[in-house]
């Protein structure tokens, strides 16, 4: 498959899922069922590996993390990211507000999930312990549900790149509330919506 | 080892070991510095490198792109000091 043609493929392929993402949340809402079908779907993409999506394609990060929108539903509701990181990318725990899986195409990125522990009442202040942990990679996914806060770490000494579906486009996430542990700290990064369409 | 930090925007110098980042030591020391992912995600915590010398622990392109780190902008939470450093943050602190 040359390049042109691939990328027709691609996007003819990312289209389905989107459109299949709406029918299962449609169908079953934001739960534990319906992620799994989501998780599933995208590790079905996933599978496609270097037929739809060879390194070439992809423009490697300039520092060590960069988001590719592959596509998004003209609402906004859904996107699909090819993300590409280099070992030792990392994000504190955070809470996105909005479901997502992270299926691997290669390479491996550390998942760790948390739990809150403090009753929020102090303004700035928070702690969270963690609760579970899953490694990303080819053939794998994590799947998780609005407000579930997690933490990743690209492990392994070769760039990780997945796939990843949200349920917003990454700029119009509601809010980002990131949790400190070393300072004890919660910090949330305002909505930068609304988006904005060429 | 131990690196004087001068953060422009309070007027105060403070320690900053040369494993801890800036944010780290700022924070440590009681001051606002603004900051949201402490990750080099956000860029909340992004300032001028007024003087001395940084390394940066991994960050993510959205965050600081090649052409602001030549302009000398750099991420507090990245940024480890190899030098005595001036910085001054640009964002503005926690309402």
């Amino acid at each position: 498959m040359n390049a042109d043609d691939r990328a027709l493929a691609r996007q003819a392929a990312c289209q389905a899922l989107l459109r299949e993402a709406r029918a299962i949340e449609a169908a079953h809402g934001i739960t534990p069922a319906g992620m799994d079908r989501m998780r599933q779907l995208v590790i079905g993409l996933a599978q496609q590996g270097d037929t739809l999506f060879p390194d070439a394609d992809f423009a490697p990060p300039q520092a060590y993390g960069r988001n590719h929108l592959l596509d998004d539903t003209t609402d906004a509701q859904f996107a699909l990211y090819l993300t590409v990181t280099l070992p030792g990318k990392e994000s504190t725990p955070h809470d996105h507000g909005i479901w997502c899986v992270n299926a691997g195409l290669s390479g491996s990125e550390l998942q760790r999930f948390y739990r809150r522990t403090d009753d929020g009442s102090r303004p700035g202040f928070g702690t969270v312990e963690e609760i579970d942990r899953a490694v990303v990679s080819s053939g794998t996914a994590i799947a998780m549900a609005n407000h579930d806060i997690h933490a990743t770490l690209t492990t392994g000494d070769r760039p990780s790149r997945s796939l990843a579906l949200y349920g917003y486009a990454l700029n119009r996430f509601p809010e980002v509330t990131f949790f400190l542990p070393e300072f004890g700290t919660v910090r949330t990064l305002p909505s930068r919506r609304p988006l904005v369409r060429a | 080892m131990k690196f004087a930090v001068t953060l422009g925007n309070v007027g105060r110098t403070i320690e900053c070991r040369a494993d801890q980042t800036i944010l780290s030591a700022a924070v440590g020391a009681g001051i606002d510095y603004p900051y949201a992912c402490a990750s080099g995600n956000c860029a909340t915590c992004i300032s001028d490198l007024k003087a001395g010398d940084v390394d940066l622990l991994p960050y993510g392109d959205g965050a600081l792109s090649a052409q602001l780190r030549s302009q000398g902008k750099t991420l507090a939470c990245r940024a480890r000091p190899r030098s005595d450093v001036e910085i001054v943050w640009l964002g503005r602190p926690r309402a």
